[in-house]
């Protein structure tokens, strides 16, 4: 048998046919992705789920219908096509002229509602999809066994991938898409009805997605969650080859693909992370992706939001004693334990607020300072055996250096090129954490010791473990509220109002950016380490990126940039777990809805919402228009 | 320095290409200290990318730029605020989210060594408070001082972020066509603030409006087509037939 550098080589041309295989998926995604990013200025979130309908779809209609692969082939994209119009027309359209941060928030708010639907309806396992007669079988190439199935997903993925970019690129219609993209005004002069084209591109781009559901249903397990990982991937794809270009897509999407593919022949413990390593390099060296024009990566198109005036600073402490004092009284009334956990998630939210309302800054993986932190809390805690301030300080500590370089490297692109940056970089820890052996894989760190806080007090006493958490929680809030209100905060509102005019004042704005983005790792690595304690256990759920969207939740249900709403908005959601718990997945449908509502009735979220009411019956002038990130992009020169 | 004279700002062959378009193409440039220096041209004549270069804004493609005879080509934006050297925007730049006041001692932090306070108050700093008290009652944005940055009219936005600028006290004076957009009364506000403001500081301002360069300026540089065409005073530059030519021919596209 021949080997190639040590690897047989048939197992490396079965990797290479995988690799390709899954990059015929990255590029048909990340593909739909970019046209309707060009045209609409929307992060697809709802790409994934999307894609997984038209998999679920080509099921259903097997199982239920008796509609085979050919006919579903056609009709899953267009019903999935046909839904999304609707959705662009009732929701989406109700966003083109704010920050594009909503439109991702709006997106993903549907993906969750989506996915968490099918996973009550049809359970999380995989359903297997058998290959349609005329596939089946495979070829003898000599060198390796071809499969025909895989065969056909290769060139038809080819074949669409190239169409599209022909249509765009070269066609008519292509160039009145492409006119549409750089001034819809002027085009809309020209007689073309620019929303109508909109709709249609959004509706052939999900379409796109679905149609990619179906080739993979035979390849993969159909199953609600199936696109969930892979649109994280396909984000990482999307910073790789930078969302300017068509073609970059595509080939940045086999690229990738056949990189993991030779990965996982040389180095299988990679194969996982080496998407995000290769983004991470793509980031050091060409920030703006390997297709992307330069100027894109540039920042600072003007724009006018957010920050609450902060109420005078004897209103503050008050407020803030008001507090501990409600805090400190809450476990004669509620159950301690609900108590402590809202109050570790309050804490995880403020710090999420202060880059993402305070700096405008929103990351979308931010699990990965609480998970780090608490595993490697809960291993100091439990194997090296040290003390619970000790260990807190290792979680925090690490959570801090995490954020550095992760900081270091997203905050060279800003908006939802730095959101889909942090969820990538996630991911990977996420990957990591699933692998290494310390962090227990799928069961976790269990049984942690909760300890000896400075060998006198004893935390496993409930009262000593609720004081406990009680100080973290008011010293970490307090320590946001002395930020927010130091001359570092104004600079940090500044910087995420008009980053060139601060620089132009002599600011150098990455490196605030990075200090807040560090900081607030630090602090979410203070609540995650924390929770280790609390809890005794350190798992995968809180490295997950679905945490990641239950702190943006948080933040976003409460008022980001509020100094209160992360905090109100934490207590909300832990509530809404405990209580409807019996619910199951439906939890999931209902958080999913809450960021449909928030996004689209009350972008303040509860507190802003009150501040602008307070504002609003004192007759003051709505203190720029309070807290809340109303941006409305500057049009582009 | 090749005739000795040392300039606030010097430019030697410097060029801007945009994908095979020279908007600034081998300009060599003088200000001298503590003139009042206008750039004009018609549009697309490279006067905003020459600014933009000057500042920063954008990375030359070629050439050199000096400052105070010492080579800062490859300095960053907040660098050369810190030379101080400090430019203002077309698109009115103001902090939308802060007051007025809170705009204004934005400016003033760094030179009093705030910039990097994590956890103070810069109500504690009294020199800040009554700088930034100065600062307001000078350009007459006192009863505005609590007021949204953001919720201001469009005259005193321009006030607004002279008023920031100047409170960096720079040595050198950018400013980025500061009348466009204005009224008529404001432009008489602004040109008497802009005057004001260039007692002993360099001032270099691109410029439309000629009223406001003919008044202002003791300098001026008419750039054509990415490149100088002339410079002198107003009278010399606007008695030359080539100046004429090239205006009447943009007036005429």
């Amino acid at each position: 048998m021949t080997t190639i550098l040590g690897v047989p080589s048939a197992v490396l041309y079965g990797q290479l046919l995988l690799g390709l295989i899954n990059g015929a998926f990255y590029a048909m995604l990340s593909l739909g992705l970019a046209v309707i990013f060009g045209m609409m200025n929307i992060v697809n979130f709802a790409h994934g789920a999307q894609y997984m309908i038209g998999a679920m779809g080509a099921w259903l209609l097997l199982n239920y219908l008796g509609v085979g692969y050919w006919w579903a082939l056609i009709l899953a994209p267009l019903i999935v096509g046909a839904i999304s119009i609707v959705i662009e027309v009732l929701l989406l359209r109700r966003l083109y002229k704010l920050d594009h941060l909503y439109g991702m928030l709006l997106t993903f708010g549907l993906a969750l509602m989506v996915q968490g639907a099918f996973s009550n309806w049809f359970g999380s396992s995989g359903q297997p999809y058998t290959i349609p007669q005329a596939l089946m079988g495979g070829r003898n190439l000599g060198f390796m066994f071809l499969p025909n199935y895989r065969a056909w997903v290769i060139v038809t993925s080819v074949v669409i991938c190239l169409g599209t970019w022909y249509v765009i690129e070269r066609t008519k219609l292509g160039a009145y898409l492409r006119a549409a993209t750089e001034n819809p005004m002027l085009v809309q002069a020209f007689g073309i009805r620019v929303p109508r084209m909109i709709t249609l591109t959004y509706g052939a781009g999900v379409a796109l997605a679905a149609l990619a559901g179906v080739l993979a249903a035979p390849v993969y397990q159909v199953s609600p969650l199936m696109g969930a990982d892979l649109l994280i991937v396909v984000f990482a794809v999307v910073v790789i080859g930078g969302m300017g270009s068509i073609m970059g897509a595509i080939v940045t999407g086999f690229l990738v693909g056949i990189v993991e593919g030779l990965t996982k022949a040389f180095y299988p413990e990679a194969s996982t992370t080496v998407v995000f390593v290769v983004m991470a390099v793509v980031l050091l060296i060409r920030p703006a992706g390997l297709f992307g024009s330069k100027l894109e990566a540039a920042q600072g198109q003007p724009q006018s939001g957010l920050s609450a005036t902060a109420p005078s600073m004897r209103t503050q402490t008050l407020i803030f004693l008001a507090l501990a004092c409600c805090l400190a009284a809450a476990p004669l009334v509620v159950y301690p334990g609900f108590m402590m956990k809202a109050m570790i998630f309050a804490l995880f939210a403020c710090a999420f607020n202060l880059v993402a309302g305070y700096g405008r800054l929103v990351s979308f993986g931010h699990s990965m300072f609480l998970g780090s932190a608490g595993y490697v809390c809960g291993h100091a805690a439990k194997i090296w055996g040290l003390s619970p301030e000790l260990a807190i300080l290792a979680g925090t500590a690490t959570a801090a250096m995490l954020g550095l370089v992760t900081g270091w490297l997203a905050i060279r692109r800003s908006g939802i090129y730095f959101a889909m940056v942090t969820l990538a970089f996630a991911q990977m820890v996420y990957f990591v954490a699933l692998q290494a052996r310390f962090t227990g894989g799928e069961d976790g760190l269990q049984a942690v010791p909760r300890g000896m806080l400075f060998g006198l007090i004893d935390l496993s006493q409930p009262a000593n473990l609720y004081g406990f958490v009680l100080v973290i929680f008011l010293g970490g809030f307090f320590l946001i509220m002395r930020l927010v209100g130091s001359p570092f905060g104004r600079v940090l509102k500044a910087i995420s109002d008009h980053d060139v005019r601060a620089q132009s004042l002599g600011f150098e704005t990455n490196r605030y950016k990075l200090v807040a983005f560090v900081l607030s790792a630090a602090l979410a690595g203070l609540a995650g380490s924390t929770k280790a304690i609390v809890s005794q256990l350190a798992s995968l759920t809180d490295v997950h990126w679905s945490m990641s969207g239950e702190v943006l939740l948080m933040t976003f249900l409460g008022g980001v940039g509020t100094l209160y709403g992360p905090l109100v908005g934490a207590f909300i959601v832990v509530a809404m777990q405990n209580y409807l718990a019996a619910f199951g997945q439906w939890v999931t449908v209902i958080h999913g809805l809450i960021f449909v509502l928030c996004v689209l009735a009350f972008r303040r979220g509860i507190v802003g919402e009150l501040i602008e009411l307070w504002h609003r019956l004192r007759r003051t002038p709505p203190a720029a228009s309070a807290a809340l990130r109303e941006v409305v992009v500057a049009p582009q020169e | 320095m090749t005739d000795g004279a040392v300039y606030a700002l010097e430019t030697r062959d410097l060029s801007r290409e945009f994908g095979g378009f020279f908007a600034v193409n081998g300009v060599n440039f003088r200000l001298a200290r503590n003139s009042m220096h206008a750039v004009i041209g018609p549009n697309g004549a490279g006067k905003t990318t020459l600014f933009n270069l000057l500042t920063k804004f954008l990375p030359p493609s070629a050439g050199m730029i000096l400052h105070d005879g010492q080579d800062v080509t490859r300095l960053s934006m907040p660098a050369m605020a810190k030379r101080s050297v400090v430019r203002s925007f077309q698109i009115s730049a103001v902090f939308a989210g802060l007051t007025v006041r809170e705009n204004i001692e934005l400016a003033l932090l760094r030179e009093h060594g705030l910039a990097w306070n994590l956890l103070g108050r810069i109500a504690h700093h009294r020199r800040v408070l009554e700088r930034a008290d100065a600062l307001l009652e000078r350009f007459g944005l006192t009863d505005y001082a609590g007021t949204m940055a953001g919720s201001l009219s469009y005259g005193r936005k321009r006030v607004l972020e002279l008023a920031t600028t100047l409170a960096l006290e720079p040595s050198v004076l950018l400013l980025d066509e500061p009348m466009a957009g204005l009224g008529h009364e404001d432009i008489g506000r602004v040109t008497q603030l802009i005057r004001e403001a260039g007692k002993g500081r360099t001032v270099l301002l691109v410029e439309h409006n000629m009223n406001v360069v003919a008044e202002l300026a003791d300098t001026i540089t008419v750039m054509v087509r990415g490149e100088v065409l002339a410079q002198g005073s107003y009278a010399e530059v606007s008695s030359r037939a080539d100046v004429m030519a090239a205006y009447t021919g943009q007036a005429h596209e």
